[in-house]
């Protein structure tokens, strides 16, 4: 079909990779325009009669649970990956990684701990990791950490 | 009847377990249907396809009926398209009528999930069969079409198309794939970034962290709070007798029906669904005054329609790829991974297990039923599983979904860190999750389809011109985005009538 007219487009093969990205770019671009111009207006205003914060109020945000379970994620992850090393596929980095963690992040979130709870994060914290780690690497075979 | 020989007592088993756990995770605030399909995903990765099709449709027939149960007792949606049932289900709690209320809830559930099985069943491969014939134009359009039904859903306009385009964006991170046609060439990232991200972001690890870990990031910035349920009267009123459906057919059917249409449009999520058929009982209702104050009608008409979802969103995901909400979206990972290819070639090619599928699809709405009917008193109790034992063991499965995804491999559990981080900061700013979703799933076909169509003809012209379905489709894109500005201008006026705030 020959290509004629305003809508004819030539692609080079070589840069092809780049033509559909760029097309989102702009499109991007103009509805980030478009959102500024409708949204803007509004928000400065609610930031200059102080109704809106950049960062939330303290008393909104739970700093220590959020801040803790990104913080332990990280250590979990990393360590993991570590341990995994040792003892390659074997899953043994997930399970070995798994029991602190799991016990650290209920610690974390638990409200009012008793003795009794303390028990129970304990034995949740083994028994789940043990668990998963025997159904998945052990009977179905899964690559784990 | 060659698909017989798969149902085996392994399959019947994965139904009900997926069914039982499913439930669990609807009933618990906080968690969904998608994160129960999420976070137990790499139990299929042992099974075959068809047991682990098992595993997932009972997950997600569970999942979304189980949100009726925290509606009912706590006034808490459990599953987003629960919400309405809270309106009525919740009253007939304080009533004492809370055993009433599940019980009719789950009975709807029932319906709503039966008629949709057979709207899917008829309907699935008759789009399919039409949709073979399409080409790469009609194919980008429908992806086109798709997202501007998302767009038009989103809670705001602006926002929502700019999610789904940033999910098309995301999708295109990596080389230009050799094996579709593309050169090979590395694109959007830094040189140092090409050893990990040849093929993009993993889809299943960007969809566990943007639904499991950034739930729990919310929850946690919230102080994990527990639900106190108190002290739970169930049946200390009137007890539930099917003579609740007496003169409620008709709003059986049609908010079935709703749920079902709304489901199989891309994107639009369950809410949507229940809150439309929420307000045609309401409209149609001999006494609209009683919706509201514990009226068995608003139970029914909120849960028939959230479980006619289930069959609706599967019809554009098996017949034409597009998943219809974010449960499905998971759903087409677990397709992928089984080395199936979903698209209006499916079902013809896999006649046996687009048979086996429907009969797990029906079975887990009966096993749905029998669970939660004759055993709702102890699923209530599910309710008060301490979240500070359930979060943990939840980030555990969602590294194991991760890791395992593509045998081993510790960048995909980072990215499910970037993607947890990315969906809980994104929604402070304003992101929509699920535009962000489908564009991200459909992001590199839409490319595909697109480059090669001006690659063959050279003009943009052909979009309009190659076929009566191209313009049929563009009207749909048409009414679509016409809809949506007319949305807006009618939620504009309210603004002005009643205050943003209202």
């Amino acid at each position: 079909m020959p290509s004629t007219g305003f809508l004819s487009v030539r692609i080079d093969f070589s840069q092809s990779h780049l033509f559909f990205p760029t097309i989102i770019h702009w499109i991007l671009l103009v509805l980030a325009i478009a959102i500024a111009l409708v949204y803007g207006p509004g928000l400065i205003r609610e930031f200059r009669e102080g109704k809106r914060r950049l960062l939330p109020k303290g008393s909104d945000v739970d700093v220590l649970r959020l801040g803790g379970t990104l913080i332990l994620t990280v250590a979990y992850f990393v360590s993991m990956d570590w341990v995994g090393q040792f003892f390659p596929n074997r899953g043994l980095g997930f399970l070995i990684m798994s029991v602190p963690f799991m016990f650290g992040l209920s610690l974390l979130y638990v409200h009012g701990l008793t003795w009794r709870r303390f028990a129970v994060i304990g034995l949740s914290s083994t028994i789940s990791p043990t668990v998963a780690w025997y159904t998945l690497a052990q009977l179905f075979h899964i690559t784990l950490p | 009847m060659e698909f017989l020989s798969a149902l085996t007592p392994l399959f019947f088993g994965l139904v009900g377990f997926g069914v039982v756990v499913g439930i669990i995770f609807g009933a618990i605030p906080g968690m969904t249907a998608t994160m129960a399909v999420a976070v137990c995903l790499p139990m299929t990765y042992g099974l075959d396809l068809t047991n682990g099709l098992a595993l997932l449709l009972g997950l997600y027939v569970g999942g979304i009926s189980g949100g009726l149960v925290p509606a009912i007792l706590l006034n808490i949606p459990g599953t987003p398209s629960s919400i309405t049932t809270t309106f009525d289900g919740y009253p007939m709690t304080q009533k004492g009528e809370g055993e009433r209320a599940l019980k009719t809830g789950i009975a709807s559930s029932l319906f709503g999930g039966l008629l949709s099985a057979l709207v899917l069943f008829l309907f699935a491969p008759t789009l399919a069969d039409f949709a073979i014939k399409f080409s790469y134009i009609e194919k980008f359009l429908i992806i086109l079409f798709a997202l501007t039904v998302i767009a038009s859903l989103s809670k705001r306009l602006l926002l929502g198309i700019f999610s789904g385009v940033l999910g098309v964006w995301l999708s295109l991170i990596g080389a230009y794939d050799v094996s579709v046609g593309g050169n090979g060439e590395y694109r959007l990232m830094f040189g140092f970034m090409e050893p990990y991200l040849e093929s993009g972001f993993s889809l299943l690890p960007v969809l566990i962290g943007l639904f499991g870990l950034a739930t729990i990031f919310q929850e946690a910035e919230a102080g994990i709070r527990e639900e106190v349920a108190g002290d739970l009267k169930l049946e200390a009123g009137k007890p539930f007798s099917f003579a609740v459906f007496r003169g409620q057919i008709v709003n059986l059917f049609r908010s079935s029906a709703i749920g079902t249409f709304v489901g199989m449009l891309p994107g639009v999520g369950g809410s949507a669904a229940s809150v439309l058929s929420y307000t045609q009982q309401k409209n149609f209702s001999k006494d609209p005054s009683k919706l509201g104050k514990g009226a068995p009608e608003g139970v029914i008409a909120s849960e028939s329609a959230n479980n006619g979802l289930t069959g609706g969103a599967l019809i554009p995901l098996l017949s034409l790829g597009i998943p219809g909400d974010s449960t499905t979206a998971v759903l087409i990972g677990a397709f992928t991974l089984q080395g199936i290819q979903l698209g209006p070639l499916f079902i013809g090619e896999n006649l046996a297990t687009w048979d086996t599928m429907m009969v797990a699809l029906v079975f887990a709405n009966l096993v749905m039923f029998a669970v939660m009917f004759f055993a709702i008193r102890h699923i209530v109790k599910v309710i008060t599983i301490p979240k500070y034992l359930l979060y943990p063991g939840i980030i555990m499965m969602c590294v194991v979904g991760a890791y395992a995804i593509n045998y081993g491999i510790m960048f995909d559990v980072w990215t499910l860190l970037l993607f947890g981080i990315l969906g809980y900061l994104g929604q402070k700013v304003g992101l929509e999750i699920a535009p962000l979703i489908i564009g991200f799933i459909l992001g590199q076909q839409a490319e595909v389809y697109f480059v090669k169509s001006l690659e063959s003809f050279g003009t943009l012209s052909i979009f309009f011109t190659k076929s009566p379905i191209a313009m049929f489709l563009w009207v749909l894109i048409g009414i679509s985005v016409a809809y949506s500005i007319f949305g807006l201008i009618k939620a504009r006026q309210r603004d002005r009538d009643h205050g943003p705030d209202q």
